[in-house]
Parts: structure tokens; C-alpha cells; sequence
């Protein structure tokens, strides 16, 4: 029962941080922020995570499989988004082009696949920060 | 004179640039810690982040945001920032990269000064000529 | 679907082997599996390439432009493959038989199924980096695509756990990055006066704008020149490739050498020639340092590589020698030389392919790394070590062999541009280079051969070893399309000359 207040904060907060940074990323298109600043939120949740319950219960919630996973595949789906304007007949990465509607400027849907992208580049910028924090605390012992 | 000191005072940012390429690249190449080159390259690196962006920058312009400013503003050029933004990020890999060789290299030597790997290069060859898996 | 892929055929060549390098990591425990699909990345690139290059060389559209998103040029990201870009795809194809060769015998070098994947990951991007360069009619484009092969570049030089390997690739590291800060610096600047980083454009805006800032352009010149020269080992400034080169496993020194640095120097002349243009080189004088450099990294660099002991290295110094003739060639100013230098860049990719392979093969084979200590090696591997004889036969320019075409031309153009000197140092590197390559063979067969065994590499490899072997006689005897291509290429760079 140590650091039981640190703890039960967490378990309030951290939730919420990581929403934040699924927004941040989401939302890149349409204010400051993007998908590197929502992703460094998102891994930083469960950094803080480790530290705070221990690295093994991190590990239990993010074991290395998952986090090579999200890392490649994180990136290939920027890919696979790229591909949407392929399959219709228009050049690699269009976005207007390839019939998404935009919707009215400054909502989210006026990004057309830009958030899709950003999810992509968000995970997998998270999954690395994650993976360089549990290395380095891993490598400390 | 006045006219080559307006033009200083005006394109002091540039001035600050090329100061600092020089301060990374001199670091770079005379520097034996390993550390101290890396450094020199950040600095370096941060000199060409400023050209750029001081280059997209009008005095007294706005950032191009539509719908929050009013019609008559200057738009500053967003481009040399965002494509900075990669740059930095590259530089980022780049310093994570050269961090991890460095922590290599001292565990292999238990230094970071060139000239002392140097010197232990041929001890610690010795008794692996052949790399170990 | 063909007409699909047909459209989108620039694009496709880059980001095939991409999406195959992010589809392997998970996969490491299958370790046959991520072979075979990081063998399919890369023979993917190599299709899409043949395919490109069939649409280009028949004039259905040359060059085929290509708009990234749909966004026109000045806004938009081009990738152009030109008569140029095709070529280089096509040079890039050396990775395919790399790759063959490195199936089945890289574990022993690097270590476990995870460091192989690695490996694997770090090659494909590598490729796609090097087929991006080739495509790309973007400035900033290419300094992304140049930072993506430094990176991976480094990652492959440090594949072995073992000091030297990592000191290498932190001395890489650092100068390489070095190069890119000076080329991005050079962008900068040309962006500075002309608004453009589309290459196009920027040209054309240049052509305008350069007489009122000279100095401006004569550092953006300065800055591109020496930032590429570091990235591609120009001669002062090669210091850390003979390391870097020499201390990697044999697959990876095989594409730095043959592949990564001639990346760059395909960069540096599409910067040179498509964004300056010859009439500014001419004004700075650019080409005649060019050609002073590339003449003395011949001479030097032979001479250095024929000092050393240890093969690897004594192939790595090869390099720089090398690097000269095409710095040399670029410099001439004229379509015979330049087309003589753009040939034997993708002969030399495919020879110092084969030589570093087959002393890959011999290393793993034999334990040693001297020439000295490799006596006899010839009878006893001798399909590794006849294909270390036609790569080396091509490298001094022999007839019949790739690297005598290039050499040819380079004379020509020399001749044509009426400079005597250059003509004198590709002449000498020849010689040189049967100095430092003639004594292995010679060792090889005629020495008396030692009690070991010493077995011939498994089968992928020697498939390897014999495909690069024929594609160095292939070019040397029908260079054809290869050799018009590059002539192609040549002359639209030199076109409004």
C-alpha cells in the first residue's frame, strides 16, 4: 500500500490523459497540437502508468508483442491510407480527390482522411516512446 | 555604413544562424568526446532550423489560420516551419541513434573520449578479432 | 488493376518496399517467412522498375510525371522518372541478388532472428529511400529520402555487436549528418531566392534570379557539393567510409558500396544539373573542381587501397577511387562524359555488388581477412572466386567487361572536353586497380592451397554471386538499353547547354 494517494490519483488522471492525446491526434488537422504532440500524450499516460504501479504492470499492459505491432503497423496504415486514393483512381495520398467529404472547415471531418493518418503516426510515435522508456528502465537493472 | 549596419540589424536572425553553424561545426571536428560531437551536430542542426523559419517570417504578420484574424492581416509563410518540423524530428532519430552507439561504444571501451578509444582499440581487438554474436 | 498499377507506377517503385519492411518486424520468429517477403519487397521494386523503364525507353510518356495527392507541381510533392530516375530504379535492382545472398548466412553474422528482421527492415528502407531519390523532383523530398538511407545506412554498418562496427557507424553518423545539414543548408538557401523547392521551378526561377545574387548561389552551390561529397565519399572528404565499409557485414557493405553512395551522387546531379544547370556551374567553375577532385581521389584512393591488408578494406578504398571517375565524369560538361559516368555507376554498383560478396563469401568461408592469408582460395571455392575474377577484370576495364564501357566513354568525353589530365588519371587508376586486384587473384590460384576445407557458400549465394558475375559480363558485352538510357539521361541534362 505504498504511494496509495499517488496511485489512486493516477487512476483518476491517467484515463483522461490518454483520451486527451487520442483528441490531440485526432484534432491535428484542425488545431495546434497534431499527431507527434498527441502521441508523445498517449505514451506519456503509460509512462507514467509504469512508473507509478511498476514497470511490471506496464509490461503486463503493454507487453513487447503488442508494441512491435502497433510500431510497424502503426506506420503501414499510413500507408494503407495512402492507398485509399489508389483504389479510386486518383494519385497516392489524395484526400479531397478521392471523393472523402470535407465537411464544413474547422470540424473534424474537414480534415477528410488526415485524422485517419494521424492515428496511424500517433500510435506508432507512442508505441516508440513506450518502447525506448521500458529498454532504458529495463537496461537500468 | 549605416546602410551595411541597417542590413545587419535586419537580417540579425540569419547573422545568429551562420554563428551558430560555425560554433556546430568547429565543436564537430575538433571535439574528441563523443558527446560534445553530438552536441556540435544539434547546434549545427538548429542553425539550419532557424535559417528556414526566419526565411517564412514577415514582421508583423499572423499566423495563417483562417477564420481567426481579420481579412487585412500579412500572412506569415507556414511551409519553412512545417517542413522544420520534420527537420527537427530527423534530428531527433538521429540524436537517439548516435546516444545508443554511444552507450555501445562505452560499454565496449569505458570511454568516450575518441583518442582513449583509440589508444584501447588494440586490447579490446585482440580477444575478439572475430566479431562475437 | 494493371491499368491501376501502370498509373501509379512511380509511387509503387518507392513504397513497395516500404510497406514490406513495416510488415516484417512482428514477424521475426518466422524467420523464413520474413526472407521470403523481404526478398518479394525488393524483386517488387526491381519489377515495378523494368516495368517503369519499358513505358519510359518506348516513349508511351517520358518522362512520367507523377503528382503525389493530386496536387500540381509548384505545390505539390513530383516525382519525375525521367530517363534518369529510371536508370537509377534500375541500378537500384542490385539490391535483388544482395538480398539473395545474404538469406541463409546473415544469422551468423549479425546474430539472432530479431537482429536479422532488423537487418531486413533496415535494407528495405534503405531500397525504398534509394528508389525515392531516384523519383523525386522535390528538393526537401530528397533530403528526407537522404536521411531515411543515412539512418538505415548507419543501422546496417552497426548490425555487428562488436566495437569497431559501432565505432564506424558513429563516425558515420556524424559526418553523414554533417552532409545533410550542409545540403539542407543549400536548400535553404535556394528557397531563400527563389520560392520554390520544386526542382523544376526553382530552375527556371534560378536562371533569373542568380545574376543579382551570385554569392548567395555560390554558396548554395558550395554547401550541395561538399554535403553530398561527404555523404558519397568524394575524395578529401572520404575518411569514414573505409571504416564503415569494411566493418559491416558482407551483405550491407555490398549496398553501401554498390548502392548507398551512388544514391547521393545521383542526387548531386540532379541538383547540379536539373537545379543549377550547366551555364552556372560553368560561371563558378564548379566542374573544373569537379574534375580536379575527381581526378585526384582516383590516384589517391587507388594508391590507398593499395596499402592495405585486409581485403575488405582494400575493396572499400576501391570505392573511393571509384567515386572519383563518376565526380570526374560530372565534371566534364559534356553528354559523352556524362553518359560515361552515369554507365559506369551502374557497373561499378553491380561489380563492387560482386567483389564485396565474394569476399563476404570467402571471409565466412576461410576466417581470414588479409589477402595474404588467402592463398589458394581459388580451387578451393571456385565459383565465389571466379565471380571475384569477372568483377575484378570489370573494375580495371577490361573489354568484353562493364567498367571497360564507362571507362571509354570517360576518355571520350575527357577528350572531347580537351583535357589531357583527366585522361592520364583514369588511365593510371586502371592500372592501379590491376595492382590491387590482380596479386588476390593471383594468390588465389597459383599459390599452393592450404590443408582446411574451405566449402563454397550454400546455394542462394552462389545463385547470387553467379547472377552478378553474368550482369557484369551482360553489360560489358550488350550494354544496349542500359547504355542508351544513360545516354538519354545525359544528354536531357545537358540539354539546354
Amino acid at each position: 500500500m505504498r504511494d496509495f494517494i499517488l496511485k489512486r490519483a493516477a487512476s483518476l488522471i491517467l484515463p483522461f490523459i490518454f483520451v486527451y492525446g487520442i483528441y490531440v491526434i485526432l484534432h491535428g488537422a484542425v488545431s495546434p497540437g497534431g499527431s507527434f504532440a498527441g502521441g508523445i500524450i498517449v505514451g506519456l499516460s503509460f509512462i507514467a502508468f509504469s512508473t507509478i504501479y511498476g514497470i511490471e504492470q506496464g509490461r503486463a499492459k503493454l507487453p513487447e508483442k503488442v508494441l512491435v505491432w502497433t510500431e510497424s503497423y502503426g506506420t503501414l496504415w499510413y500507408g494503407l491510407m495512402g492507398l485509399v486514393g489508389l483504389v479510386r483512381g486518383v494519385p497516392f495520398l489524395a484526400n479531397k480527390l478521392a471523393g472523402v467529404d470535407l465537411g464544413t472547415p474547422g470540424t473534424l471531418s474537414s480534415g477528410g482522411l488526415i485524422p485517419l493518418i494521424g492515428l496511424g503516426v500517433g500510435i506508432r510515435v507512442a508505441s516508440t516512446i513506450v518502447t525506448l522508456f521500458f529498454t532504458i528502465m529495463e537496461e537500468e537493472r | 555604413m549605416s546602410g551595411l549596419l541597417t542590413k545587419v540589424l535586419i537580417n540579425y536572425p540569419y547573422l545568429v544562424a551562420v554563428l551558430l553553424f560555425t560554433i556546430g561545426t568547429f565543436t564537430v571536428l575538433t571535439h574528441p568526446n563523443l558527446f560534445k560531437k553530438l552536441l556540435g551536430i544539434n547546434i549545427m542542426e538548429s542553425a539550419i532550423f532557424l535559417m528556414f523559419v526566419a526565411s517564412g517570417n514577415i514582421r508583423g504578420g499572423v499566423a495563417p489560420i483562417r477564420g481567426t484574424t481579420n481579412a487585412e492581416a500579412v500572412y506569415i509563410n507556414p511551409l519553412p516551419s512545417a517542413l522544420m518540423l520534420t527537420g527537427i524530428v530527423v534530428s531527433v532519430s538521429v540524436t537517439a541513434f548516435a546516444l545508443a552507439l554511444i552507450m555501445r561504444l562505452y560499454k565496449a571501451y569505458g570511454t568516450t573520449d575518441l583518442r582513449r578509444i583509440a589508444a584501447r582499440r588494440k586490447e579490446v581487438i585482440s580477444d575478439d578479432h572475430l566479431d562475437q554474436g | 488493376m494493371t491499368t491501376l498499377i501502370r498509373a501509379n507506377l512511380p509511387v509503387l517503385v518507392v513504397i513497395a518496399p516500404l510497406f514490406v519492411a513495416f510488415i516484417l518486424p512482428p514477424l521475426a520468429r518466422r524467420i523464413r517467412l520474413v526472407e521470403a517477403l523481404a526478398l518479394l519487397g525488393a524483386v517488387l521494386g526491381l519489377g515495378g522498375a523494368g516495368y517503369l523503364a519499358s513505358i519510359v525507353l518506348t516513349q508511351q510518356e517520358n518522362p512520367f510525371i507523377y503528382q503525389l495527392g493530386g496536387w500540381p507541381a509548384p505545390w505539390g510533392i513530383e516525382l519525375v522518372a525521367g530517363s534518369l530516375g529510371v536508370f537509377f530504379l534500375l541500378v537500384v535492382g542490385v539490391s535483388v541478388p544482395v538480398l539473395l545472398f545474404a538469406q541463409g548466412n546473415l544469422a551468423a553474422e549479425v546474430g539472432g532472428a530479431e537482429r536479422v528482421t532488423r537487418f531486413y527492415v533496415l535494407y528495405l528502407l534503405l531500397v525504398g529511400a534509394m528508389a525515392g531519390m531516384a523519383v523525386t523532383n522535390d528538393m526537401f523530398n530528397v533530403y528526407v529520402l537522404v536521411e531515411v538511407a543515412t539512418l538505415s545506412c548507419c543501422g546496417l554498418v552497426s548490425a555487428r555487436r562488436y566495437p569497431r562496427a559501432a565505432e564506424a557507424a558513429f563516425t558515420y553518423l556524424i559526418l553523414a549528418t554533417l552532409g545533410s545539414a550542409l545540403v539542407l543548408g543549400g536548400i535553404g538557401l535556394i528557397y531563400l531566392i527563389t520560392g520554390h523547392l520544386n526542382m523544376g521551378f526553382a530552375a527556371q526561377e534560378l536562371s533569373r534570379v542568380w545574376l543579382a545574387r551570385p554569392h548567395v548561389v555560390l554558396m548554395a552551390v558550395s554547401l550541395i557539393v561538399v554535403g553530398f561529397g561527404v555523404k558519397a565519399a568524394l575524395f578529401p572528404l572520404h575518411v569514414w567510409l573505409p571504416d564503415a565499409h569494411s566493418t559491416a557485414p558482407s551483405p550491407a557493405s555490398a549496398i553501401l558500396s554498390g548502392l548507398a553512395v551512388k544514391g547521393y551522387l545521383i542526387c548531386l546531379v540532379k541538383f547540379l544539373y536539373g537545379v543549377f544547370g550547366p551555364t552556372l556551374l560553368q560561371e563558378f567553375a564548379v566542374h573544373r573542381i569537379l574534375t580536379l577532385l575527381g581526378g585526384v581521389g582516383i590516384i589517391t584512393g587507388s594508391i590507398l587501397a593499395l596499402t592495405q591488408e585486409e581485403l575488405k578494406r582494400r575493396l572499400a578504398y576501391s570505392t573511393v577511387a571509384q567515386v572519383g571517375y563518376l565526380i570526374l565524369g560530372f565534371g566534364l560538361l559534356n553528354v559523352t562524359g556524362l553518359a560515361g559516368a552515369l554507365f559506369y555507376l551502374a557497373s561499378h554498383a553491380v561489380i563492387k555488388a560482386t567483389l564485396f560478396l565474394a569476399a563476404g563469401a570467402m571471409l565466412a568461408a576461410t576466417g581470414k581477412r588479409n589477402v595474404r592469408d588467402l592463398a589458394g582460395v581459388g580451387r578451393k571455392m571456385p565459383i565465389t572466386m571466379a565471380a571475384f575474377t569477372i568483377g575484378s577484370l570489370g573494375l580495371i576495364g577490361l573489354p568484353l567487361f562493364s567498367g571497360f564501357i564507362g571507362k571509354w566513354y570517360l576518355l571520350l568525353g575527357s577528350w572531347e572536353a580537351g583535357l589531357i589530365l583527366p585522361a592520364v588519371a583514369i588511365l593510371a587508376g586502371s592500372v592501379l586497380c590491376a595492382a590491387y586486384l590482380l596479386p588476390v587473384i593471383r594468390a588465389a590460384y597459383f599459390a599452393p592451397a592450404p590443408e582446411e576445407d574451405w566449402p563454397d557458400p550454400g546455394r542462394p549465394q552462389k545463385l547470387a554471386l553467379l547472377l552478378l558475375a553474368a550482369a557484369v559480363v551482360i553489360l560489358g558485352v550488350r550494354p544496349g538499353p542500359f547504355l542508351e538510357l544513360a545516354q538519354k539521361a545525359a544528354a536531357e541534362l545537358l540539354a539546354f547547354y
